[in-house]
């Protein structure tokens, strides 16, 4: 039933207000990040940005100790994704096309992984990595990352690999394929939109992950974004113009996937298989 | 969901006297596409929780340099530690707080998304840009509240010329207010994965219900309360559930914002957890703070499990596009 005229308008005003206040947070981050931080802070707020200036967007990309962090958090989120489509992939693939005795102990055992909290983990990652010798290394973060995509990863794709029938490619094998090929021209292509969704996952997930970059860096060495912007709140003197032109240029990415995470995220993936 | 792994294995059986070797070669292959998965989880999380196991039971030595098994003895002095009590009482406030936030605008934004004040094409827009904070870190999150947080900021400041906090109101320092000013953060940065989610649960819910109730003479109000509300319990109760699991083990916000104070007021288990280990670098109690909350949420875990099996396949997280 659609709804009359007045109820239109008070329904349009509480999407208004609700809509403003949930991007509120983010505007004011935007202000802070174009004009000085004198003006960030005057007191009664300056709603409205006055003095507009890039002067942090410049000094940031000046500092090669600032975009050290950014190199970081591309090389760690980009990997992750890759390893975690490469492991999750054949894994889904697996569960949902052979017999595999034992599948649903196994899938159920993997959706509780992902409930698994990362401080258990702090404590033997950390040794861990000392003694393998990849603590402060892009690839420790890495590896402790995709431990944590991978199962939703596999959830997801299975999810996809489902929906694809498999009488695809037993046809291209009963044509002379082998499952190899009915696998990579047939499936992969398909499955595509389920992989590029599960590398965007893995990748958001690695970029905003902090605890694991806590504990397995010291000092700038591998140290990501996320370790940079927690450090603000110890600084002395708080530069509130470049660490909101920092954030604003962190915010890319995930505003770059914004396109895939709203398909991906209404479509019906919510429902258990993510966090 | 977890059926078809039974009906998807291959039917077609290649004739001729490759037959055979395709029926070997696939019953083993399944096991080889499965595998580096699961070596690899083997080895950076199994091998992880045994070790966190083992652990929990040893104790350092510093003295003479070795680790001495102690066995329940870290597990005895949880019981009696308040810091531990405190922690976990905190926890619960925060995951509760944050629940409940999460899950009432969840509720009430995605009816108010479901409802036609404009063509379905608007309502994506918006219901895209709500997403929006869902997106960031919550090290981004904590920088773009500590500024709304400011004693300059203008949160302070509305607070002060509606007269509801006469002086300036101190978010953070004050440890009656910092545990609320925290759930707050969560709640905005998390709310919009439950609204979609029960967006989801709102597309399941036949229009034919609505037209019966209103044909009944109810008002909207009703129709929420006696149609909608209870349509909603699958999804609600799941949401609910994965919600309380993952805010249990919050740890991002309260290290960078307040870092347990002011006074150990916003205290959480998991960054108890971290300063054991690493501050106080005392493994073995770290370990056994770690295996308690394990075991809770492993608890949590397996009731929600039970949830999504007995669940009916086509129900709820289906699909949320309008």
């Amino acid at each position: 039933m659609l709804p009359s005229n007045r109820e239109r308008i008070a329904l349009i005003v509480c999407v208004v207000i609700v809509t403003f206040v949930t991007l509120f947070p983010v505007i004011w981050m935007i202000f802070a990040a174009i004009r000085p931080t004198a003006e960030t802070l005057a007191f009664p707020p300056v709603w409205i940005p006055r003095e507009i200036t890039f002067q942090a967007f410049a000094d940031l990309f000046a500092n090669p100790g600032e975009l050290k962090y950014f190199a970081n958090s591309y090389i760690i989120a980009l990997a992750t994704a890759g390893l975690t489509i490469l492991l999750a992939a054949p894994c889904a693939y697996g569960f949902s096309r052979f017999r595999i005795r034992g599948s649903t102990a196994l899938l159920l055992g993997i959706l509780a992984l992902q409930m698994l909290p990362t401080v258990a983990l702090i404590l033997p990652f950390f040794s861990m990595a000392r003694a393998l010798g990849i603590y402060n290394t892009h690839l420790g973060l890495v590896l402790a990352d995709t431990a944590f995509t991978l199962p939703i990863g596999i959830w997801l794709l299975k999810g996809f690999f489902d929906s694809i029938p498999s009488a695809l490619e037993e046809a291209a094998m009963i044509d002379g394929g082998t499952r190899l090929q009915a696998l990579l021209l047939i499936i992969v292509p398909l499955a595509l939109p389920g992989i590029v969704s599960t590398g965007v996952f893995a990748f958001l997930w690695s970029w905003n992950e902090f605890l694991f970059a806590l504990i397995l860096t010291s000092g700038d060495g591998a140290a990501p974004l996320t370790i940079r912007m927690s450090q603000f709140f110890t600084q002395y003197g708080r530069d509130w113009n470049g660490i909101m032109a920092l954030n604003v240029v962190a915010s890319i990415p995930l505003v770059v996937f914004f396109v895939f995470i709203q398909r991906w995220v209404v479509s019906g993936l919510t429902g258990g298989a993510v966090k | 969901m977890v059926d078809r792994v039974e009906t998807a294995a291959p039917t077609v059986r290649p004739l001729g006297q490759g037959g055979a070797r395709w029926q070997i070669h696939d019953r083993h292959l399944g096991y080889i596409f499965i595998a580096p998965a699961l070596i690899f989880m083997l080895a950076v999380v199994f091998l992880p929780v045994a070790n966190t196991i083992a652990t929990s039971f040893t104790q350092m030595n510093f003295r003479e340099r070795v680790t001495e098994f102690v066995a329940l003895e870290n597990y005895g002095r949880l019981l009696g530690d308040r810091l531990f009590w405190l922690s976990l009482k905190n926890t619960m406030v925060f995951a509760i707080g944050s629940t409940i936030g999460h899950v009432v605008l969840g509720t009430l934004f995605a009816v108010l998304l479901s409802a036609r004040w404009a063509p379905p094409r608007i309502r994506n827009i918006v219901r895209g840009l709500l997403i929006l904070p869902w997106l960031f870190s919550l090290a981004a999150a904590a920088l773009i509240w500590g500024l709304l947080y400011d004693p300059f900021g203008p949160l302070n400041y509305l607070l002060m010329v509606t007269g509801i906090a006469p002086d300036s109101f101190d978010f953070l320092g004050e440890p009656s207010n910092a545990m609320v000013s925290l759930i707050v953060i969560n709640v905005w940065k998390f709310y919009p994965f439950y609204m979609v989610m029960i967006l989801g649960g709102l597309q399941s819910i036949p229009e034919e219900l609505y037209e019966a109730g209103r044909l009944d003479g109810a008002n909207p109000l009703r129709l929420f309360w006696h149609i909608t509300l209870p349509m909603l319990r699958p999804v609600l109760v799941a949401a609910t559930t994965i919600d309380m699991i993952t805010t249990f083990a919050t740890f991002d916000l309260v290290k960078i914002m307040t870092n347990g104070g002011p006074q150990r007021a916003t205290q959480t288990l998991s960054l108890y957890i971290y300063e054991t280990g690493f501050r106080d670098v005392n493994l073995g109690y770290g370990a056994a703070m770690a295996m308690a909350m394990l075991v809770t949420l492993t608890v949590a875990t397996a009731l929600y499990i039970k949830l999504v099996v007995r669940r009916p396949s086509g129900g709820e997280g289906g699909n949320a596009a309008f």
